[in-house]
This record gives C-alpha cells, sequence and structure tokens, in this order.
C-alpha cells in the first residue's frame, strides 16, 4: 500500500510517500493504527486530515487494500 | 446533453487570452475567472506562491465536482486551469471558463466551483516567498 504525504504532513513525517505491507484489509482506523506506529506525531493531523483511496475521498466504512494508493489530504488552499 | 469540460494543471503561466468554445452555436454567456496571487498573504508582502497539487486527484475531483454541480447549473462548457509551482505575484493561479446558454447557469456554476474547489481539490500553496 503506497502511502502519500502532502503539503506540511511532509515535514511532520519526514517523507512524501511511505509503504505498508499489510497482512489483510485494513478499515480506516487501521490505517490511521499503522501509520502512528511509523509516524507518531501524526495523532494531531488525524482530526482535520482527510484519507483519500486511489484519487477519491473516502468514507468510515472504506476498506483499504494491498495495492491501493492512499493519500493524506490536509486542509486544502488551492485557488 | 453532458457538459464539455477541460482540466489541465500546469507549471506554466497561464495564457493572457483564452478564446471561448467556438463550435456551440448554443452558446451565449461566455463567463471567465481568473485567481491571481496578491501582494499581501496573511498579512506579509510577498514576491509569489509555491502551489503543491497532488495530480491526478485535482484532476480527478475538480472534474468530479463540475458533473456534480454541472446537473444543478446546466452549462456546455468548462475549462478549468490550475497552475503549480511558483506563481509570481499579479499572475493567474487559477483560470476558469465556463460556457453556457445563459449568463445566469454560467455565474452559478463558477461561483459554486470555486467555492467547492476550496474545500475538496488537493492543492495546496505550500510557501509563501518573500523579497
Amino acid at each position: 500500500m503506497r502511502i502519500l504525504f502532502f503539503a506540511h504532513l511532509q515535514e511532520v513525517t519526514g517523507c512524501t510517500e511511505f509503504r505498508l505491507q499489510p497482512a489483510t484489509p485494513l478499515s480506516t482506523d487501521g490505517v490511521w493504527s499503522e501509520l502512528m506506529k511509523s509516524f507518531p506525531d501524526l495523532k494531531h493531523a488525524r482530526a482535520f486530515v482527510r484519507l483519500a483511496r486511489n484519487w477519491e475521498y473516502v468514507s468510515d466504512e472504506t476498506i483499504f487494500n494491498p495495492g491501493d494508493e492512499v493519500a493524506l489530504i490536509p486542509p486544502v488552499s488551492g485557488g | 446533453m453532458a457538459m464539455e469540460i477541460h482540466v489541465q494543471l500546469t507549471n506554466q503561466p497561464i495564457p493572457a487570452s483564452l478564446p471561448p468554445p467556438a463550435h456551440q452555436g448554443g452558446v451565449g454567456a461566455w463567463t471567465e475567472f481568473r485567481g491571481l496571487v496578491r501582494v499581501g498573504e496573511n498579512g506579509s508582502s510577498i514576491v509569489a506562491l509555491d502551489y503543491e497539487a497532488y495530480d491526478e486527484m485535482a484532476q480527478r475531483e475538480m472534474r468530479r465536482l463540475l458533473v456534480e454541480l454541472a446537473a444543478h447549473h446546466p452549462c456546455l462548457n468548462a475549462r478549468v486551469i490550475h497552475r503549480v509551482g511558483v506563481v509570481p505575484v499579479g499572475e493567474a493561479a487559477i483560470y476558469v471558463g465556463i460556457a453556457s446558454a445563459h449568463r445566469a447557469e454560467g455565474f452559478a456554476l463558477l461561483a459554486a466551483f470555486m467555492d467547492r474547489l476550496k474545500q475538496d481539490v488537493p492543492v495546496w500553496k505550500r510557501r509563501s516567498l518573500s523579497v
């Protein structure tokens, strides 16, 4: 599972992307739990960061599969 | 008839003039918007903004929003260009052009799209560049 970080989350994590290799599909909570094992400071971000799976925002019920591209989307500021 | 949609991210300046779609005789209004980089950003004087985008998702999300909003504000053609990378003060960071039969639909779609873009499209003002 390819994880992408954008904007200030690149400073929080120290990288632009990361690989998770879950043995089974993950829930939204599962993705966050796995990420916080490697990046504990992300706990401060969870309240305002949305997840996207394969280029679409997810719902709480979304299941993430090992081949997915997952992005952490902090509040946007385009335009 | 489905609205024709063109969405683009570019690291090049947005052309100063873009032609309206010429192939549709039903177009009665061509509504354009350019969002410019201001000299004052968050209370400080800057010379440029550096934009970052999640390219693939940003393009998909802009297209998705246009399709969704066109169901409420039927228009004929939409063109969006969002610039990424360093954009100097006074230059356009975004261009939106909407072709519609009448002006009301074009104004409404353009306003609604810009509101939603600023909530949902994964583009960020990454940093301000000062003198």
